[in-house]
């Protein structure tokens, strides 16, 4: 009986030890993954605070030409932040991404947060003119919203039916990729194919851009519009400058 | 379980390398690589509806609510994965489609509805001719190795793009494949061959123009619901995707469902394609659980 009690009195204190110590192993295990991505969290800060001071020598020259046209999506509920959006427009103005005949695709604004980019935008251009005493070069801010995406091919498709098929010609016409750019063009929803596309939101998800005109455009998540950063803005378009294309 | 242990076995079948696949190519001549361990088939599977998900067993991390029902897959990375390697790159399209053999296996257990794979871009005939010899040849050989295991896997094969320009043979076996699976509602693989996103939106404008030119609808029915009914993806039960997964860290589409993913979560995996395996996948379907998806409207 004794031996018994003591039997199980051992098993008893093995089991305990044994689950304190898969405990304590559990504990340590979520420690080193939240001390790991701690430390991801503050080199992604630091690095942002680095680009955005300038010390970061690899980041200054940014080849801004290679982004003719940049396209931003926001999410709609990110969007109702009126000053977060102008502060990307301002911070997109800095790199020179709104200069010399580039075009800057926003998606995802209401009516009088419109207006006001806009208004950004010409006191850049007019700022711009008057510092450096030459006249501003053409630039160009387009803003889109889902009309412009799906409906707009089907009113293309409605043009193209009138032109080839509503007419007496009896032979069918081939349409091709050409026809429907010139049909978008003509019912007032064509536009450039961006180069580089930055999503502003939670989702990783182009919500709905005109799909027509993303055939090889590069899409970068950035994140929530309420935490960007301007770091993450150059990094994404360095990294962009940096993209060798196939095109196929 | 039993459906999960069905799809494990099938798809570790017997399949070697073989040294040389057809048509002719210059670029495998003596290479041979080990065999993977042959298994016992199993017996035919009985057909069920697309709504197994309730009867999967999914890994602890997934929510069994919030799975998609449609994943599309961009295969990138086959020729950095064997450059990086030294290996030819025939053996880096052998060793992706090993990987896509796994992806259809987790796809199945996991009771995914529709998986999408972007095979070979229009644009990909601009690649040399040796290269896209080997695809077609490679594609040919795996479809017809593999039908009857899709066949008795319950897995639908289904095949959108422009398959006029492929060889008369090729034509041929994928007519008969999408003919011996129409039944079968395990599992719809979607495969893309010589597509292009634009013209599948080309082709659906002109099969609307003709119907009105037919009298079957009317000028004013053209809407942008109409165009993605006569869009190629209208084969499927979903054709638009909840996810769509890019390997080999390139962040775009390449021109790969360009209406079909106004909404889809895009997840760019930095593994090359023959690498992605269970674990790459978990991730991305976690990912894609994770995120709150308002489709564009405003979230409540």
């Amino acid at each position: 009986m004794d031996l018994g009690n003591e039997v199980q009195k051992i098993l008893s204190w093995t089991s305990v030890c044994g689950n304190l110590a898969l405990h304590l192993i559990w504990l340590i295990v979520h420690l080193i993954i939240n001390v790991w991505y701690s430390a991801l969290g503050i080199a992604r800060v630091v690095e942002n605070t680095l680009i955005s001071s300038g010390l970061l020598k690899s980041y200054n020259a940014i080849n801004i030409s290679k982004v003719r046209y940049l396209a931003v999506v926001i999410d709609s509920e990110e969007a109702r932040q009126t000053s977060k959006v102008l502060e990307l427009l301002r911070w997109l103005a800095s790199i020179g991404v709104l200069k010399k005949s580039q075009t800057a695709i926003i998606e995802g604004l209401n009516k009088s947060q419109k207006a006001t980019a806009s208004k950004i935008k010409s006191q850049e251009a007019i700022v711009e003119g008057s510092n450096h005493g030459t006249l501003v070069e053409h630039v160009d801010l387009e803003f889109v919203s889902f009309a412009d995406s799906k409906p707009a091919v089907a009113k293309a498709a409605n043009l193209l039916f009138a032109k080839h098929y509503a007419s007496t010609i009896l032979e069918k016409p081939n349409f091709t990729e050409s026809d429907i750019s010139e049909a978008l063009q003509a019912v007032g929803y064509g536009g450039p194919e961006p180069d580089l596309l930055l999503v502003y939101g939670p989702v990783r998800c182009h919500l709905g851009f005109p799909a027509w005109r993303i055939r090889y455009t590069e899409i970068v998540h950035i994140g929530p519009l309420k935490s960007m950063k301007f770091g993450s803005l150059i990094k994404a378009i360095h990294k962009f400058t940096k993209v060798h294309q196939n095109y196929g | 379980m039993a459906l999960s242990l069905h799809f494990q076995q099938l798809f570790h079948s017997p399949t070697t390398f073989p040294s040389q696949p057809k048509p002719p190519t210059t670029l495998l001549t003596t290479l041979k690589l080990p065999p993977t361990p042959s298994l016992p088939l199993l017996a035919i599977a009985q057909n069920a509806s697309l709504s197994n998900i309730d009867k999967v067993v999914l890994p602890l991390q997934l929510k069994r609510e919030m799975m998609p029902k449609h994943v599309a897959v961009i295969m990138d990375g086959n020729r950095r994965w064997a450059k990086m390697r030294g290996f030819p790159v025939a053996l880096g399209y052998e060793a992706g489609i090993r990987a896509v053999r796994k992806l259809i296996e987790l796809c199945g257990n996991w009771g995914i509805g529709v998986l999408t794979l972007f095979a070979f871009s229009s644009d990909n005939w601009l690649r040399p001719k040796v290269e896209v010899d080997l695809l077609m040849g490679l594609f040919e050989r795996v479809l017809e190795d593999e039908l009857e295991k899709f066949a008795r896997a319950g897995i639908r094969i289904s095949i959108i793009g422009d398959t006029s320009m492929l060889h008369k043979s090729l034509q041929e076996l994928i007519d008969k494949a999408v003919k011996t699976t129409k039944e079968n509602s395990q599992l719809h693989v979607v495969i893309a061959v010589n597509y292009s996103g634009q013209y599948d939106v080309v082709q659906a404008c002109q099969t609307i123009a003709q119907k009105v030119k037919d009298g079957i609808i009317e000028p004013e029915d053209i809407s942008s619901f109409l165009v993605e009914q006569e869009l190629q993806t209208n084969c499927t039960d979903f054709p638009c995707p909840d996810l769509l997964i890019r390997t080999s860290g390139e962040l775009r589409l390449s021109n790969f469902l360009l209406w079909q993913l106004a909404y889809a979560e895009l997840f760019f995996s930095h593994s090359h394609w023959p690498d992605f395996g269970e674990a790459e996948f978990l991730e991305a379907l976690c990912s894609f659980q994770q995120r709150q998806r308002r489709y564009g409207s405003q979230g409540s």
